[in-house]
């Protein structure tokens, strides 16, 4: 615990926080930061009182999930108090016949998917790091393969309430599908990395399961010769829900799968459809054994323009294969998002080489190139998040919301 | 009450009322400004300014109502618009913007708003074209002056950059001179007779377009009717009505319904969308001027387009192939103001090996009465594109159902370096019926 | 505007950084921009730009910012909340002139357009290619694209395909401060906060859209359209509840009662069935196999809810004329009333029949007719109140129910906008809809991009009267407090 700060803390946040809190050890450590604090409230309340709390002694705070992705972005320069949102699970409300579910940050996707299922409904957000809490999902806006169909997790986000710095609790949203009263808030504070509150309760908008899943697969020996069937697949009227490519090391063959749902007769028109404009492909029943997950242990994101994506791999590959590196690719070329997963021993100076490439091969791609995690040591020397057009407007709604600059200092675009 | 005003000119003896204005303030009002009808107006579609939009105008005239002066930039905006009615077509709230517009015209007309050489243009343009007579020894005039030369040199010529904008709008766009066919006052129907029409031969037309109204009588007797070729007719009052020249509009439209009244005819035929629609309009212009409001009624009862009639009453005469490729552009006063699309379509449709290609653009060409010669700026642009969109149809002869369009469409796209014939709906079938040669050169003179 | 007025210098100032033609200063041109489609609320502007390219945009609000002059940007004024009004002491910035289709890129699905292009010209430039423009609000011929960006306008077809937020990737746009920006763009997920996000839907108060770069969809194989008649709102009610809970995502679910049906039937002859108490027109798009099936199931929901005539649009031509009545309804009222409000409130879809109910009720006691058209797929009610401004008291009457409907929404968790925005007209119902606390966040987000208050104050947002510091966003404050700024008629 560091001594910085103020006796009597631990106090006023066990007297904050009934449902817990405690000091930080060794295990609990951020991103490689140790956190003084530990908070395990179990309500909104509770968030409201232990922020409040945090903000009075001045302590940095971070807020936790599951965990699963605490590595991600630029560590935190100060970790005061870890507001754990482990306790702060379930569905608080859930209308079956509005499609529409409200459930508290710490709820895992997958239990929160096992619930609606039992309605035959769904969250059409994908488990892309196993064990994550909806809460974590929204906060970094990772996506998968059902955004191409489905839309990215900002895009199903209706409604939340958030604790700001100094503990005013605020709803944003509704809990309808369609309402445009005051800001987007919801849009704000997804992908912000806990950089601007503390979320605890979010309202998603669901869509029916569907009767049918049918995975089409194909694999072409380069992105060059995948890139006609990719075009034709993004013009299909077969209207697929994802299209996924992986790319197993940096001269494998390009898998390309793609997604198709819906109910069964139809669907396997479309399917067959899919599978004529893909060439040679198979159809089934089972997603491919890489679908949807996501490379690592070292991991890249890569995003452009559609049509653009073809090139993206190829120029992933060259800077892989030029350091000899074994690199897993992988992605939603439909949404012009990829992964590109490196070894966890890769030396710094090449990350920061490779991610340079990268950073002028997605530009041209109209993209951006970003570190999503990698080692404490190796983050220290890379540029995390490279260039951030609008940086100043949004160093400044940080500063309104966290003028204190109290939550996860450090972490996100250009220090904020 | 005073019969003079300030000036010492005679009271006009269309009064302005307060009633007017209760009138035109419950027309106002039908507007929810929603602003459907912005992207069908061509002065819309040219500038993008709300004071050029329908629903700015129907702004503007609020204003005028309430109390706002009827010059400057009111006056301006009102005497931009078209009078087309493509916003009418557009309004789903019912708005009937023809009214409104032609009762603040007469207030703009009335208040005297226009700078004087606006003023002067205006007024010469009112001294001539509704006087066939006068129309005649103009067309002498232009007859000399093309056998002269004249006409050429005027192209050329450092004058056609001096001279008034006015008199240079006039020039471009009047026809080729053609000689004049003159039409006996009866014309026989084929066959059993359907019945017996009066045919209106318009001020313009009659002198301009004798071939279209001999082509018009000939179709129609072609067709079983017979025609009446209403002696001491002139013109119809359309063109001072849009204009908000009420007092002439009215004596205009009286001569023309005595005209007819005095024939008995069960129905009257224009070839002239402008000429239709404002005589189906003469009921309402005349309600609250009892001795007419008889007679006027029973002759907008009674008028029908040409092709309005045609498509009515079947086809009978046998039609020849005139194997062309045809674009058809509708004239905004018989699509708008009287809402007929489908029966000239039909009509061509009746042609054996006719391609008929729609315009797709179906924004007024610019034309718009005497618009192409006091706003030749905007007219000119509207032109230009009417003629780009008839050109990427590739047809091979332009058809409409006004005079005003065709000559307007036919000088653009002569002036784009793509003369294509320009037809009549009646000249077209006429030919058909007749089974004669489709003509190859332009009907107008292609400008240049 | 008087010589002296504080404005006065900043038009002096227009005047020397635009090109002759962009500033309007004649005050018969001005009227012309007083109102949107809510034509209660009107102002004058003390001058208007019509702005043709971002650099006068950008231009004209870095004059604003230097004088302080607060500045509204407009588009087609067809917002029906009074979000374009003008301001009588700023400047009146208009879009509606850069209407260019900047490009189109098939192969990325995308579509680069200036701000004043129109909603259904972004369709009409994808055609060509196979695509389309999906949020398609029923005044998609003439409102603007800055204008929906602004709203996050929606349409009958949000249903499935989402709303403006969810198909814009890039924005340019000038700051309040008068600094242009991009955010976004071809590419998703931009790293840092989701500024586009945060903009759409910020109705004109964090600066002005001049550059927008859509998503464009393939248009789908197969559309169905199905106009199903009910005896009654109740049944027809049902019957969507039972379409969503069977599984099926319609494109559009759309209703309509019988007073707005007679509205439509004045206006536009649709010749829906004689004797409907209720249309529903449902409409399904997609691959054809996945359509036919789907279609077949919503007819038979639609039986079995009680739809005693059911039609299916053979070709475009039938699929036009059934929804013909429906993209005209709202004009269309002008028709059986000399005025009306149109309200825009949203409920929980399993809700919409109970609150359809309660309408009626409080319809027949405030003895005023309510026309309903609406999204019925989306909750979102369009009760159309009718009045005539000439009965004294009527309007008055009027008012307060579409107020009383409001709070209806509110009360079920809805929302009091599911498409028209606060603007003017709904400022006090946010405060009805969210706590001080929830409104005081917002405006935190307004002020870090306008500190300075002057971009479309007073708008949007009300500010909170809270104790303590709240934070000072905006310069103008209520509406109804700014006597002489936006007369409220
Ligand atoms: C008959 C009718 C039907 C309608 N139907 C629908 C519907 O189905 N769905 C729906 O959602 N809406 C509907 N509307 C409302 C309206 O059309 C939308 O809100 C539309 O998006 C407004 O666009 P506009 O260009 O007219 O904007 P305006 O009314 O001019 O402005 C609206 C707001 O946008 C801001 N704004 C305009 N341009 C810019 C810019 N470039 N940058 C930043 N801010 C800007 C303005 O400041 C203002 O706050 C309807 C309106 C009418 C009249
Ligand atoms: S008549 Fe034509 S020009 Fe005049 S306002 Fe209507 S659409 Fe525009
Ligand atoms: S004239 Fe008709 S379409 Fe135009 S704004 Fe008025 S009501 Fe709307």
């Amino acid at each position: 615990m560091s001594p910085a700060f103020a006796p009597g803390a631990l106090q006023d946040l066990e007297r904050a926080c009934p449902s817990g809190a405690r000091p930080g050890t060794e295990v609990d450590t951020i991103d490689g930061v140790a956190p003084s604090f530990l908070a395990y409230p179990k309500d909104t309340r509770e968030v409201a009182r232990v922020l409040k709390t945090a903000s009075s002694y001045n302590l940095p705070v971070v807020v936790r999930g599951a965990g699963t992705k605490q590595d991600w972005g630029t560590p935190p320069e100060r970790v005061g108090l870890v507001v754990d949102l482990s306790q702060m699970t379930g569905v608080v409300e859930h209308v079956s016949d509005d499609l529409v579910v409200r459930a508290r940050a710490g709820t895992p996707l997958a239990s929160l998917a096992a619930t609606l299922a039992g309605v035959r409904q769904r969250l059409p957000v994908d488990e892309v790091v196993a064990g994550s809490t909806i809460g974590g999902v929204v906060a970094t806006g990772i996506s998968g393969p059902l955004r191409y169909g489905h839309g990215a997790v900002r895009d199903l986000l209706l409604g939340l309430t958030v604790v700001r710095a100094d503990g005013t609790v605020a709803r944003a949203g509704s809990k309808v599908v369609k309402n445009v009263a005051g800001y987007d808030l919801p849009k704000l504070f997804a992908g912000s990395y806990g950089t601007l509150g503390v979320m605890t309760e979010l309202t998603f908008k669901l869509r029916p399961l569907p009767d049918q899943r049918l995975f089409v697969s194909a694999s072409y020996p380069s992105p060059a010769e995948m890139a006609p069937h990719l075009a034709e697949l993004l013009r299909s009227q077969a209207v697929p829900a994802a299209i996924e490519i992986d790319r197993a090391e940096p001269d494998a063959a390009v898998q390309v799968c793609a997604l198709v749902e819906g109910r069964p007769r139809p669907a396997e028109v479309r399917a067959d459809l899919l599978s004529r404009v893909m060439r040679d492909a198979t159809v089934s029943l089972e997603a491919p054994p890489w679908w949807g997950s996501l490379p690592g242990p070292v991991t890249f994101k890569l995003t452009g323009a559609i049509s653009a994506v073809p090139s993206l791999i190829g120029q992933a590959r060259n800077c892989c294969a030029a350091a000899g590196l074994p690199a897993r690719l992988w992605g939603s070329a439909g949404t012009g998002v990829l992964y590109l997963g490196l070894p966890s021993g890769t030396d710094p100076e090449q990350l920061a080489s490779i991610l340079d490439q990268l950073r002028t091969a997605a530009s041209e791609a109209q993209g951006h190139a970003t570190v999503l995690r990698a080692p404490a040591k190796s983050k220290a020397t890379l540029d995390i998040w490279g260039p951030v057009p609008g940086l100043d407007l949004m160093r400044r709604v940080k500063q309104r919301f966290d003028p204190g600059r109290l939550l996860s200092p450090g972490r996100f675009v250009g220090g904020i | 009450m005073a019969t003079k005003q300030h000036d010492g000119r005679p009271l006009p003896t269309y009064v302005e009322t307060a009633a007017e204005d209760g009138h035109l303030r419950s027309l106002l009002n039908d507007c929810v400004h929603c602003g459907f009808c912005l992207p069908a107006c061509p002065t819309y579609q040219l500038w993008g300014e709300e004071a050029d939009s329908p629903r700015g105008r129907i702004q503007i005239v609020g204003q005028l109502v309430a109390g706002a002066p009827v010059h400057g930039a009111a006056a301006e905006h009102l005497d931009r618009c078209l009078s087309c009615l493509a916003c009418v077509s557009a309004c789903p709230s019912g708005v009937r913007y023809g009214e409104i517009i032609e009762e603040a015209r007469a207030k703009v007309e009335r208040a005297n708003a226009r700078p004087l050489p606006k003023r002067l243009g205006r007024e010469a343009i009112f001294a001539l074209f509704p006087y066939p007579r006068r129309l005649r020894a103009a067309r002498l005039l232009l007859k000399a002056a093309e056998s002269t030369g004249l006409r050429k040199l005027l192209h050329y010529h450092w004058l056609s950059s001096h001279l008034p904008a006015i008199l240079m709008a006039t020039e471009r766009l009047a026809p080729p001179v053609t000689p004049l066919e003159r039409l006996p006052p009866r014309v026989p129907a084929r066959g059993p007779s359907r019945g017996a029409v009066g045919l209106l031969v318009g001020c313009v037309q009659s002198v301009f377009f004798s071939h279209v109204n001999a082509a018009t009588a000939r179709v129609l007797a072609a067709e079983g009717f017979d025609v009446i070729v209403a002696k001491g007719q002139g013109c119809c009052g359309a063109l001072s009505l849009h204009a908000g020249r009420m007092d002439e509009a009215a004596r205009l439209a009286r001569k023309t319904i005595d005209v007819f009244r005095a024939e008995g005819v069960k129905l009257v035929v224009a070839n002239a969308a402008g000429c239709g629609s404002a005589m189906k309009e003469y009921g309402r212009f005349f309600a609250g001027d009892p001795p007419y409001t008889e007679p006027a009624a029973w002759l907008a009862e009674r008028t029908r387009d040409l092709s309005e009639l045609l498509a009515e009453a079947g086809p009978r005469a046998e039609r020849h192939p005139v194997p062309m490729r045809v674009a058809f552009h509708d004239a905004c006063h018989l699509a708008h103001a009287q809402g007929i699309r489908s029966q000239p379509r039909e009509l061509l449709g009746q042609i054996p090996g006719l391609e008929l290609c729609e315009v797709g653009d179906d924004t007024c060409c610019g034309s718009a009465g005497v618009y192409n010669i006091v706003e030749p700026d905007a007219a000119a642009e509207l032109g230009r594109r009417k003629a780009a969109a008839v050109r990427a149809t590739g047809a091979e002869v332009v058809v409409s159902t006004n005079p005003g369009c065709l000559m307007q469409i036919g000088a653009w796209l002569g002036s784009a370096g793509c003369a294509l014939p320009t037809m009549h709906v009646a000249e077209l079938l006429d030919l058909s019926i007749r089974g004669g040669e489709a003509p190859r050169r332009p009907l107008t003179r292609p400008s240049t | 505007m008087s010589p002296s007025s504080p404005v006065a210098a900043a038009v002096k100032a227009l005047g020397s950084v635009l090109r002759s033609g962009a500033l309007l200063t004649d005050p018969v041109e001005l009227a012309t921009y007083e109102c949107d489609g809510l034509t209660n609320f009107r102002a004058r502007p003390a001058v208007a730009v019509l702005a043709t390219t971002a650099e006068e945009v950008a231009a004209t609000v870095q004059t604003c910012a230097r004088f302080g002059t607060p500045f509204v940007a407009r588009g087609s004024g067809t917002g029906l909340s009074g979000g374009s009004v003008p301001r009588s002491d700023g400047v009146l910035l208009v879009t509606a002139k850069m209407r260019s289709v900047l490009s189109v890129r098939p192969e990325d699905q995308r579509a680069i357009v200036e701000p004043g292009v129109t909603n259904l010209a972004v369709s009409r430039a994808g055609a060509p290619h196979g695509l389309f423009y999906a949020p398609d609000p029923s005044s998609q011929q003439v409102c603007s694209v800055g204008g929906n960006v602004a709203e996050n306008s929606g349409g009958a077809h949000c249903l499935k395909y989402g709303f403006t937020t969810n198909h814009v990737t890039g924005l340019e746009v000038v700051t309040p401060e008068g600094e242009t920006v991009e955010l976004g763009g071809m590419a998703p997920d931009t790293p840092g906060y989701d500024l586009v996000g945060a903009f759409v839907g910020s109705e004109g108060t964090l600066g002005v859209a001049t550059k927008v770069t859509l998503r464009l969809l393939p248009m789908p194989e197969a559309v169905q359209t199905m106009l199903a008649a009910f005896a009654d709102v109740d049944s027809a009610g049902r019957a969507v509840s039972a379409i969503v809970a069977a599984g099926l995502v319609p494109a559009a679910i759309e209703m309509m009662d019988a007073l707005a049906i007679s509205a439509v039937e004045a206006a536009v002859r649709c010749e829906y069935p004689a004797g409907a108490g209720a249309v529903l027109i449902v409409e399904l798009d997609g691959p054809r196999a996945e359509v036919e099936e789907g279609i077949a199931e919503v007819r038979r929901v639609c039986e079995e809810e009680g739809a005693f005539e059911i039609r299916f649009a053979a070709d475009n031509t039938e699929r036009a004329a059934i929804w013909r009545g429906r993209k005209a309804a709202f004009a269309a009222m002008g028709r059986l009333s000399p005025s009306y409000i149109v309200q825009d409130g949203v409920v929980p879809r399993s809700s919409l029949g109970d609150v359809l109910h309660e309408i009626g009720a409080l319809s027949e006691e405030a003895g005023i007719r309510v026309a309903n058209v609406f999204h019925a797929g989306d909750g979102n009610l369009h009760p159309l109140v009718l009045f005539d401004d000439q009965v004294l008291g009527e309007e008055e009457r009027a008012e307060e129910l579409s107020e009383a409907i409001l709070g209806l929404c509110i009360a079920r968790g809805g929302s009091v906008t599911g498409e028209h925005g606060v603007g003017l007209h709904k400022l006090a119902a946010m405060e009805k809809m969210f706590s001080p606390e929830d409104l005081e966040t917002m405006l935190l987000l307004r002020s870090a991009f306008d500190p300075e208050g002057i971009c479309n104050p007073g708008k949007a947002v009300p500010t909170p009267r809270l104790c303590g510091e709240p934070p000072r966003p905006c310069q103008g404050s209520h509406p109804l407090q700014e006597a002489g700024v936006a007369e409220i008629f």
